[in-house]
């Protein structure tokens, strides 16, 4: 879990920009924007808030004391006219006089106008409207002497005292400030059993002088439930299942408390969640129908960067602007043909280049999209090409009349499209929530078309162990990534993942598929197949994670976000283990077996 | 509310009504599915069920305990298909889960969940996103309320959780077979299907308190509270 930071020292790389990016941002170097990954150190779990306890026994108790007995000094003084929450104070404004002459509110309540004229409208906006309604009630309930029923049936004995009553009087607001409603106070719970029991009995609402038993019975009962009569209290009448044998929870408190994740963790590998190296990708394009990262078999990325294709050779660190395009145009799409030789390059304008990396020269140019070409695939050859139309066709390079295959199936771009590596099959996805499976020999209509995507079809990713098994990803509407047998076209499974998918890719080493994700995430998933066991979820970007690809060696991941960083993430490494020394990554990669691809 | 008699403002009006709705909606959908999560927590750390018969699930950041035994799942569904409505209605103020011993009858544990709902009041900005043939690119704009982030309220849940985990160590050792019950303080006015009936407050006698951590969204706050019977 140890994640340090990746720094990588500056080189000095100077020399190669000083004359292009003076003073701004160098494409493909290290990021001075490095964030150190929070390490969830979760402070201990059991703090609880200040309300132990005692707390809480105070909190009940101050409905009788310290509270309200402030409360009431501070409404003596007067100061409760200003008080916002003071609704009921200002009724009794009135009372207050006759606390002084030892009478009972309850007689003034019910005499006085001034406090039938305080319906709900004085009462705060806290009040919930359960309670207005019992507050009103309580006027007509309360118009004659009802002191001694009150005094009978609550729990109070301080019945008779004018001051207390006056405190019983203001009880309902202090209660419901308190929101304690296990503390419900006894003048609430009597006041609602007056008028549930009109409600209930039905009642005529002229019935004004209830029986002093019922009430108090009703009281008393309330009272016992300590709750409010206007509430039902429902319970889940079916008995729940009998456990499958007798618990001894001292047994169970002295084991892991989650004795599968622990079985499980020891097979599970580690796999290192902090970047092994971190790129400034300025000026990336935040589009998610576009295409602009890949990485060669000569291991060397591409990256397409509004007007510019640069190419970053893993091996030796170094970068170069392989092309330029024309100001009025932009680069949507870049692809490496299968030797690494060759990288296709997409436009915005539909021109499809093929550049020669090592001489840098622009091989040849094909027309023929009039829209952008947002998303290529090669195989050998052949060079299949979305555009924005929804078109794909298929250009043999090697000859003049290059355009050999016209695939119409979408209506809306095409922003996914990947051969199977044997070159027989064909998948491509749109934004037409469409996945459209090809055979390789019969272009003219869709092996499979599939309709299960709510939203655009960009994540393509073919699995490298079974020919027949395809992955799709879909957008931010359906979130959702579903597994096909290409052979019967049927859905052999799918994942939920919470957030768009915005790429796929399986590793070739591990029986596992890593998906980014854009909105809400701008996370990488790693998940374990066929169990579609989410084994990590790696916090990657500050934004959404837009392209993603995978070393030759299959080992690292490449990742382009629209936080304009392009990282590296060691996430199927070969050797387990390892994950331990992040930090020194840039060295041991060096150190380590020639075979393995190493970027610097 | 409904004062003014102009045509184009009681429409503005009606408009702002439906997009609190949604949120509601949403903000009840996340406090019953914490309802639920909570159900399977106290289960589990009570042992009311086997541990056996628990798997864990990622949620708020937390390795969540779900029952895996099919009965008990069915159970808490058929609870909570209940609950949705009733949250979705704002008719729930307590929701309560009462462990008691199956030998005696005691109510040996409660745990009771107090709901508050806000009134809406300021009115909520989001705007429907069209569907445009860029939606992909719109998709990042959220939709959680403007002053607390989803983040913010799931990690307020996972402290509760966290709470509920540790609340072992203090709870008195549940002696026996004990089962549990779900209790509801529903509106008066509620409807209420065949499942469902009339109870008391199950409340623990002479029980000790201690109240948990809170949440709150934008229209909902959620207090947590543990009341236990004193080991004599």
């Amino acid at each position: 879990m140890a994640t340090a930071s990746v720094s990588t020292p500056l080189k000095s790389h100077t020399g190669i920009f000083s004359s292009r990016t003076a003073g701004g941002r160098m494409p493909l170097t290290p990021s001075p924007r490095q964030r150190a990954i929070p390490i969830n150190l979760n402070s201990s779990p059991f703090t609880p808030d200040k309300p132990t306890n005692d707390g809480h026994r105070a909190a009940s108790k101050s409905v009788y004391g310290r509270d309200l007995s402030s409360h009431l000094a501070r409404s003596t003084s007067g100061a409760h006219r200003n008080s916002p929450k003071s609704n009921i104070a200002r009724g009794v404004s009135t009372p207050r006089k006759a606390l002084e002459l030892g009478v009972s509110d309850f007689t003034l309540t019910g005499t006085g106008l001034h406090n039938r004229g305080t319906p709900a409208s004085t009462r705060s906006k806290k009040t919930a409207p359960l309670r207005q309604k019992a507050a009103k009630t309580s006027i007509n309930y309360a118009a004659d002497r009802f002191i001694p029923n009150r005094g009978a049936s609550s729990a109070i004995a301080n019945v008779g005292s004018g001051k207390l009553d006056f405190q019983e009087k203001q009880r309902p607001r202090t209660g419901n400030s308190e929101a304690s409603s296990v503390l419900a106070s006894a003048t609430d719970d009597a006041i609602a059993a007056l008028e549930g029991l009109s409600l209930d009995d039905g009642e005529p609402a002229s019935y004004s002088r209830p029986s002093p038993n019922t009430v108090a019975y009703q009281d008393s009962l309330a009272d016992a439930c300590g709750v409010n009569l206007n509430q039902r209290i429902l319970q889940f009448k079916p008995a729940p299942p009998e456990s499958s044998k007798p618990i001894d929870l001292r047994q169970q408190y002295n084991r892991p408390l989650k004795p599968a994740g622990a079985g499980a963790a020891q097979f599970r590998r580690r796999i290192a969640t902090a970047p092994e190296r971190v790129l400034d990708a300025p000026g990336l394009i935040d589009d998610y129908y576009l295409n602009l990262l890949d990485w060669s078999s000569c291991n060397q990325v591409a990256i397409g960067l509004e007007r510019n294709v640069y190419v970053w050779s893993a091996d030796e660190g170094s970068v170069s602007s392989l092309l330029e395009t024309s100001p009025d145009t932009y680069v949507s799409s870049v692809k490496w043909s299968g030797d690494g030789a060759y990288v296709g390059v997409g436009l915005g304008t539909g021109e499809v280049q093929i550049w020669d990396v090592a001489e840098g020269v622009k091989v040849r140019s094909m027309f023929g999209h009039d829209t952008r070409v947002g998303v290529m695939g090669w195989s050998k050859h052949l060079l299949s090409t979305g555009a924005r139309s929804g078109l794909v066709y298929n250009h043999d390079v090697r000859i003049a009349e290059h355009k050999v295959a016209e695939l119409v199936s979408h209506t809306s771009e095409v922003c996914g499209l990947e051969w199977r590596s044997d070159g027989a099959q064909l998948a491509t996805g749109g934004n037409d929530n469409l996945l459209s499976i090809w055979d390789a020999r019969s272009l003219a209509v869709p092996k499979f078309t599939k309709t299960n995507h709510k939203a655009a079809v960009k994540a393509v990713a073919w699995c490298p162990w079974n020919m027949n098994l395809l992955a799709t990803g879909g957008g931010s509407h359906d979130k959702h990534i579903h597994f096909w047998n290409t052979t019967s076209g049927a859905r052999v499974n799918s994942i939920d993942t919470g957030s768009q998918v915005t790429s796929l890719r399986w590793s070739p080493h591990y029986r596992e598929i890593v998906s980014s994700s854009g909105f809400p995430a701008n996370s990488l998933s790693i998940w374990s197949y066929p169990t579609l066991v989410r084994n990590v979820e790696i916090p990657a970007h500050e934004s959404r994670v837009l392209h993603s690809c995978l070393s030759p060696d299959g080992q690292m991941l490449a990742t382009a976000a629209a936080d304009e960083s392009l990282k590296f993430w060691k996430i199927f490494e070969k050797k387990a283990g390892a994950g331990a020394g992040v930090g020194g990554a840039g060295s041991s990669g060096k150190a380590e077996m020639s075979k393995q691809m190493t970027i610097r | 509310m409904a004062s003014s008699s102009v045509a184009p403002i009681l429409a503005a009006e009606k408009d702002k009504s439906k997009v609190h709705k949604l949120s509601l909606k949403g903000s009840a959908k996340l406090v019953a599915e914490f309802f639920q999560y909570s159900i399977h927590t106290i289960l589990f750390q009570r042992g009311v069920y086997p541990a056996e018969d628990f798997s864990a699930v990622k949620k708020y950041g937390l390795n969540m305990l779900v029952s895996s035994d099919d009965q008990v799942r069915a159970y808490i569904k058929k609870i909570m298909a209940q609950l949705d409505k009733w949250m979705v209605g704002g008719k729930i103020t307590k929701l309560v889960i009462v462990i008691t011993n199956k030998d005696t009858g005691e109510h040996v544990e409660r745990w009771q969940f107090d709901v508050q709902i806000f009134k809406p009041t300021k009115p909520s900005k989001s705007s429907k996103s069209k569907l445009s043939s860029t939606q992909e690119n719109d998709g990042s704009a959220p939709q959680a309320p403007v002053e607390k982030t989803e983040a913010e309220i799931q990690q307020e849940i996972a402290a509760i959780f966290r709470q509920i985990t540790a609340s072992v160590t203090f709870l008195p050792q549940l002696n026996g077979d004990c089962t549990f019950n779900v209790l509801v303080y529903a509106d008066a006015d509620s409807d209420v299907p065949v499942e469902w009936g009339d109870s008391d407050a199950k409340e623990i006698v002479n029980g000790e308190r201690v109240q948990l951590r809170g949440f709150s969204t934008a229209n909902h706050r959620v207090d947590t509270l543990v009341s236990y019977r004193l080991q004599d």
